[in-house]
């Protein structure tokens, strides 16, 4: 029973208090590019939940298994970004052949995921947290895509109403994003300390 | 067969040559580099509890201590033996993690020799609010520890700063740091106080 | 853009200004926001991310005409990594402090945009010293906008620039600008500002 609380509590714990894209500033690039329109957004959020979900779980396997009984801690981020190119590629090959019409619509987002800094940061804040065993770090990557597709929903939502507000010229396109971002986090904070 | 080989070699070639070369790169900054990289770790650490008991030498006499930190989890912490110049036992130091306000908090301890009293802490890391939360790394709600008995700590929001037991007076707007910090101990020092009494047995 | 060479002095001030990577091209977000709590760890910051540009874009000019198309991005991510290990060994074992204060967001400047960008837009197509100068402009616009943006919060965050006080002792200082909603508001009004003052309008 403790285990299924502390799995919980680490799924709300990064899909809202800790929430990658809030307070540790990670996947802003697609946050502030993509999204403009929410079903765009939709889109994105789950692609990203996907890999991040197949990264975080592959990076933690290699970290506990290879790298670290073999004391090769030192070529950990040349695995880890090797490990989520490939899985991006897997993707693409995969919504190409089975979802041609969604391959469509985000296809040319998708080798951006690549770069997208939520996954490698989550990687490695999995490893910077010391989670030790593999439930709480398969539960911590999907929490963490989970918690990335909120935020640019949220934000998609708020910009399409932005779009029709009177704002001024200079402040017009990013930096009046960037503004709501701002509050936003503001928001997300009251959150801070809900998990203990 | 031999084609696909061929095909597959003239294709990469230069991808598996570089990725030699870049390993040989990594291989060999690391092999300069990771001796001082092991020094910086060893002396933070010495900082840190030299603070806490001056001039005393640490040596390791427990490594992956295992406490149970509640609800199913546990964290592992090293113990240090502090020597005072004069060769007599200064105390005990060890590392310790709990969940804070935003983050983990995690505090290097001070004990002393007689597993009696408090000698204090330093946070090794914490990611607390600043202007509020971040104040457990000042002197005035450090100092609440230093010399208070070895037991139960408690937390009150009103009280003197000043009397030193085991009353700790909460930073005002920051009661949840406050308290987290307080938790820390209070799971670690039954459990520590067992496990070293258990060392010294031996 | 293959068949002239653009001028040197060209290429260099378009990184600094006209295509600066943060204020018009939007790229490297993540460090830009992160590590900006104050002028010093956005100063490293900037210097790691002109040593990973500088060294990726030699090698990646040095390869470009060995390149296949299609293993170019595997090509230029591997190159990256292998030089942003570099940096964070340099980092851990020669500046500790920083480290332990950028922590994750070492590793992060793989992915990085800006540098990928580079190489990609600019090394792969351009000679060995056109792409040197290219990585030292963007390079240094980078570290400008982050020491920029650095100082502002860390001037109003605690009232203090380079550690060295300098606002008035009245001044209280704005916690909230040392939390992520700082970074972002900050961010959002400098580039405002820019806007407005080349009078761009989008």
């Amino acid at each position: 029973m403790d285990k299924v609380y502390v799995l919980l509590m680490g799924f709300i714990s990064i899909v809202i208090v800790n929430n990658l894209v809030f307070t540790k500033f990670l996947g802003i690039c697609p946050y502030l590019g993509v999204s403009g329109r929410l079903d765009m957004a939709f889109g994105m959020g789950m692609a990203v939940t996907f890999v991040i979900t197949l990264a975080g779980t592959l990076t933690w396997l290699i970290d506990n298994l290879i790298l670290m009984p073999y004391g090769l801690e030192v070529t950990r981020y040349v695995c880890y970004i090797l490990v989520i190119a490939g899985a991006v590629q897997l993707v693409e090959m995969y919504l190409r052949k089975f979802f041609p019409p969604l391959y469509e619509s985000f296809g040319i987002f998708l080798p951006l995921i690549t770069t997208n800094c939520a996954i490698l940061g989550l990687c490695l804040f999995v490893n910077l947290w010391g989670i030790d065993n593999f439930p709480e770090a398969a539960v911590l990557s999907f929490g963490a895509g989970i918690g990335f597709t909120l935020a640019i929903c949220i934000m998609a939502g708020i910009r399409e109403n932005l779009n029709i507000a009177d704002v001024p010229d200079s402040l017009k396109g990013a930096p009046i994003t960037l503004i709501t971002a701002g509050l936003l986090t503001l928001a997300f904070m009251g959150f801070a300390g809900m998990i203990k | 067969m031999l084609k696909a080989i061929k095909h597959y070699i003239e294709q990469s070639w230069l991808l598996i040559v570089s990725s030699f070369a870049f390993g040989l790169l990594i291989a060999i900054t690391n092999a300069a580099w990771q001796p001082r990289i092991e020094q910086n770790k060893i002396n933070k650490l010495n900082n840190l509890m030299n603070e806490l008991i001056p001039n005393a030498k640490y040596e390791c006499i427990m490594t992956d201590v295992q406490v149970d930190l509640g609800k199913g989890k546990i964290a592992k912490s090293n113990v240090y033996k502090a020597t005072a110049p004069d060769g007599n036992s200064a105390g005990f130091c060890f590392g310790a993690q709990g969940a804070g306000f935003a983050d983990k908090i995690e505090l290097v301890i001070a004990v002393d020799a007689a597993l009696e009293k408090i000698k204090g802490y330093s946070v090794l890391s914490s990611n607390e609010t600043p202007g509020f939360g971040d104040r457990i790394v000042g002197d005035y709600f450090r100092h609440q520890f230093i010399n208070a008995p070895m037991t139960n700590l408690s937390l009150t929001k009103k009280g003197d700063d000043k009397i030193i037991d085991n009353n700790i007076v909460a930073i005002s707007g920051a009661t949840v740091s406050s308290t987290a910090v307080v938790n820390i101990f209070n799971n670690y020092l039954d459990q520590m106080k067992k496990k070293i009494n258990e060392k010294k047995a031996e | 853009m293959e068949n002239k060479a653009p001028s040197i002095s060209k290429v260099f001030a378009a990184g600094l200004w006209q295509e600066n990577p943060v204020l018009r091209l939007l790229l490297g977000m993540c460090p830009t926001l992160a590590v900006t709590t104050a002028v010093k760890p956005a100063l490293t910051m900037g210097l790691s991310v002109i040593f990973v540009l500088f060294c990726s874009n030699i090698v990646v000019s040095l390869m470009r005409n060995l390149l296949k198309p299609h293993l170019r991005i595997l090509m230029f991510t591997l190159a990256i990594a292998t030089f942003v290990t570099i940096a964070d060994l340099f980092l851990r074992a020669f500046q500790p402090e920083m480290s332990a204060v950028l922590g994750p967001y070492v590793p992060l400047i793989i992915v990085n945009c800006i540098i990928i960008c580079r190489a990609e837009a600019c090394a792969s197509k351009n000679g060995l010293f056109i792409s040197i100068i290219d990585a030292i402009g963007m390079g240094i616009g980078f570290t400008v906008v982050l020491c920029i943006l650095g100082g502002i919060r860390e001037l109003l965050a605690t009232g203090m620039i380079f550690e060295i006080k300098v606002m008035p002792s009245f001044f209280v200082p704005w916690a909230a600008m040392r939390m992520p909603v700082g970074a972002f508001i900050t961010l959002g009004l400098i580039l405002g500002l820019v806007n407005f003052v080349t009078g761009k309008k989008t």
